[in-house]
């Protein structure tokens, strides 16, 4: 049928079930917006309060579904404002498919008001990138964009679509979906070579990465933890991949890695990465990382082999194929007393905190997680707060914790929950931030309010940028340059302008009842709470030192 | 050149889709990915639908085990070859503007015969040489010229072709 270049954008949304999008009209989308109010009972468009909370909506729609989120943004303005989403998307491997306007064709390149090159600006943090001059491209055009975002290591993909394009008429058709690209598999030799590795080891170490997550691979791995007989540990990407009630659950390897992580890697004979990229938040110093033991690695991204530490064995292959294909070669493994001494550990090291005035946000966490059934959907602004939700929420399943790891974005929590808070409507979401993350993208409350997304924004208020006063009290001498903030802002009036209810815990025998009557509500609510500034994240490896030395006191 | 002693020089051979800012995509991974390009040539291929580049990349062996990997990633990139210098011809096309005098003519056009370069324009009082051949052999034709006063030279990067 004969239909807008802006109909076949909503019918190629329609083509890959998309039923809800986020972002901000424009001059440039004007079409796309015409077409979203004609198609409004099929596809579900929130507006945020600024295209940054948009492209963090599409993630945390991404992340929390496993489905490629979408965000649309006009030209100029509106499309630098989503680049910081995007890189925050790209980093983390995240499918997010962008839509922004620009001029009409005959404008482009002329300067022309609010005109930007996208494509270029956002080159290095997509995996791909399109401009669509020709109405003809157009269906293709969305229908590939949704293919390079979900294949493979998943990523965003932006499509800059000028105006005219969108208001010209084209024939359209109807198509089901490209079929994801091949997926790389191991050799058979390396395969046998990685049996072998794996029958030998008497003491290994599964540490499993995003990627497990990406692929959907939690069960195998949880299988493969039991058949190899290992304790595991997971990256921050990885919470929740690796369900943290389980007993062999050691908790985060890394710069805040637990103690015991750091003793299994000290003592591994075998360390095994799954669907990771050794960070260097992980690897610490990549020198003195697991440099007693091979390390086999499964990813589905060559190009993550041998990049950040050398690896001893690669498969390359989507982590649940590749654990498929192994399990049934390995032999049921037994390493009790590996496993005990992995026990004892957990008893001997256990995360503490303490702290002079205030609540302890350990028992904010763990009374979050009682309340919550470990069930909740999580997400985080970026720095201490972020940290102690990965320490202390029990995460059980993947999808559950939505943080950004790579760029580390501060900002980036709000947005995110209100796209969790969007295709999970019955879960609880609750965005754990800090008040330097709020202040920074704080006028999405207000979207939470007029869309009624029952997010609980828990704020840990401690007037300070906590992380990076931890930082300058062990490297800067105390020098708090900067980081102690303005504490005149009274989150909960601030909360209540935006029309969001706000309470406030300043007490720890105020914890329990204010976090159930947050939760209860099922409508927005910001909680603030009043957090000691001097809470420290710990354990922590000092830059430059070993993964196998974290400091437990500060 | 690489100036570390691990550091070696490699030609890439990618076939990329032809499609707008497909140089861009690949000479700003090298850039951002802090690979050291030090040439690279651009054509149509026998296909209108496709690009050859060619790039002479310089690096160590971490960078080298990576880049391809990496290029390889480019959604319009089809194929990339490190191609070995042994299994590979591998030209370079120079042009070059040197002084000229009556007493000097002659030996220039002695050393232009040695190297088989082709004379292309006589003026006054320069001349311009044409030269195809491998790095080696550009390399000593550009310092034998050296001495008569070089004007202008024009190099390109390194054309491969797998035997």
């Amino acid at each position: 049928m004969l239909l807008t270049g802006a109909q076949i954008i909503m019918e190629c949304l329609l083509e890959q079930n998309v039923d809800t999008v986020f972002g901000y009209p424009g001059g440039a989308v004007l079409n796309i917006y015409d077409a979203l109010y004609e198609y409004r009972n099929r596809i579900h468009h929130i507006r945020t309060a600024h295209e940054q909370g948009a492209a963090h909506a599409a993630d945390g729609y991404a992340r929390s579904t496993g489905k490629a989120g979408v965000c649309i943004a006009t030209s100029g303005p509106g499309a630098t404002n989503l680049v910081t989403g995007i890189a925050t998307a790209y980093m983390d491997s995240v499918p997010v498919v962008a839509i922004t306007g620009n001029v009409t064709v005959d404008l482009l390149g002329l300067d022309s008001f609010q005109e930007v090159d996208i494509t270029g600006i956002t080159m290095p943090i997509t995996k791909h990138n399109f401009l669509v001059k020709n109405i003809e491209d157009l269906a293709d055009t969305l229908r590939q964009a949704f293919q390079i975002a979900q294949s493979g290591r998943p990523g965003p993909v932006l499509v800059d679509i000028p105006k005219d394009v969108t208001a010209k008429k084209y024939e359209y058709y109807k198509q089901e979906p490209l079929p994801f690209f091949p997926v790389p598999h191991p050799a058979e030799t390396d395969l046998q070579h990685a049996v072998e590795m794996l029958k030998n080891s008497r003491k290994p170490f599964l540490y499993l990465g995003g990627g497990v997550t990406a692929s959907g691979a939690a069960r195998e791995a949880a299988a493969f933890a039991e058949k190899l007989d290992a304790p595991v540990s997971a990256s921050l990407m990885a919470q929740g991949a690796f369900d943290a009630h389980n007993s062999r659950y050691m908790g985060m390897l890394g710069m805040h890695g637990t103690k015991t992580s750091a003793e299994a890697i000290k003592n591994c004979d075998l360390f095994v990465a799954v669907g990771t990229r050794f960070s260097d938040r992980v690897l610490c110093n990549a020198g003195l990382f697991a440099r007693n033991c091979p390390i086999l690695q499964i990813d589905i991204d060559a190009a993550e082999f041998n990049k950040n530490i050398d690896v001893d064995l690669r498969l390359e292959g989507d982590a649940r194929q590749v654990i498929s294909i192994l399990l049934p070669q390995l032999p049921q493994q037994s390493h009790p007393q590996w496993m005990e001494q992995i026990h004892s550990w957990k008893k001997q090291y256990p995360l503490t905190q303490t702290a002079k005035a205030g609540v302890l946000p350990k028992d904010l966490l763990e009374t979050l997680d009682r309340l919550t059934d470990s069930n909740a959907i999580l997400t985080t602004e970026v720095g201490q707060h972020q940290m102690w939700t990965a320490q202390f929420y029990q995460f059980r399943r993947p999808r559950q914790f939505l943080t950004s790891g790579g760029l580390g974005t501060m900002g980036y929590g709000l947005g995110a929950a209100i796209g969790a808070q969007a295709a999970n409507p019955e879960k609880y979401v609750i965005n754990v931030a800090g008040d330097g993350g709020l202040h920074m993208n704080c006028n999405e409350l207000s979207t939470l309010a007029n869309y009624h997304l029952p997010v609980v924004e828990l704020l840990f208020n401690n007037s300070v940028l906590g992380m990076v006063r931890q930082w300058q009290k062990l490297f800067y001498g105390s020098r708090f340059s900067q980081t102690t903030l303005d504490t005149n802002t009274d989150f909960c009036k601030l909360a209540e302008a935006f029309g969001v209810k706000a309470y406030r815990i300043r007490a720890k025998e105020e914890i329990e009842p204010v976090l159930q009557k947050a939760l209860a509500l099922r409508e927005p609510v910001l909680v603030d709470c009043w957090v000691d500034k001097d809470v420290n994240v710990l354990p922590m490896v000092p830059s430059g030192s070993s993964v196998e030395d974290p400091m437990l006191k500060m | 050149m690489g100036e570390e002693q691990n550091e070696k020089e490699y030609v890439l051979s990618i076939l990329a889709r032809n499609n707008p800012g497909v140089l861009l995509r690949i000479s700003g991974l090298f850039s951002r990915r802090c690979y050291n390009i030090l040439s690279i040539v651009a054509c149509q291929t026998e296909d209108t639908d496709y690009s050859r580049i060619l790039i002479v990349v310089s690096g160590d062996d971490r960078i080298i085990r990576q880049v391809d990997k990496q290029v390889s990633k480019l959604v319009d990139v089809e194929k990339v070859t490190v191609l070995q210098p042994d299994k590979a011809v591998i030209r370079e096309h120079l042009l070059l503007k040197v002084s000229r005098t009556p007493q000097t003519s002659e030996k220039l056009v002695e050393i232009a015969n040695v190297f088989h370069a082709k004379i292309l324009d006589v003026e006054p009082d320069s001349m311009i040489l044409e030269l195809t051949g491998d790095a080696a052999a550009i390399n000593s034709f550009i310092e034998l010229a050296n001495p008569y006063g070089v004007l202008q030279i024009l190099r390109t990067g390194a054309m491969a072709m797998e035997k």
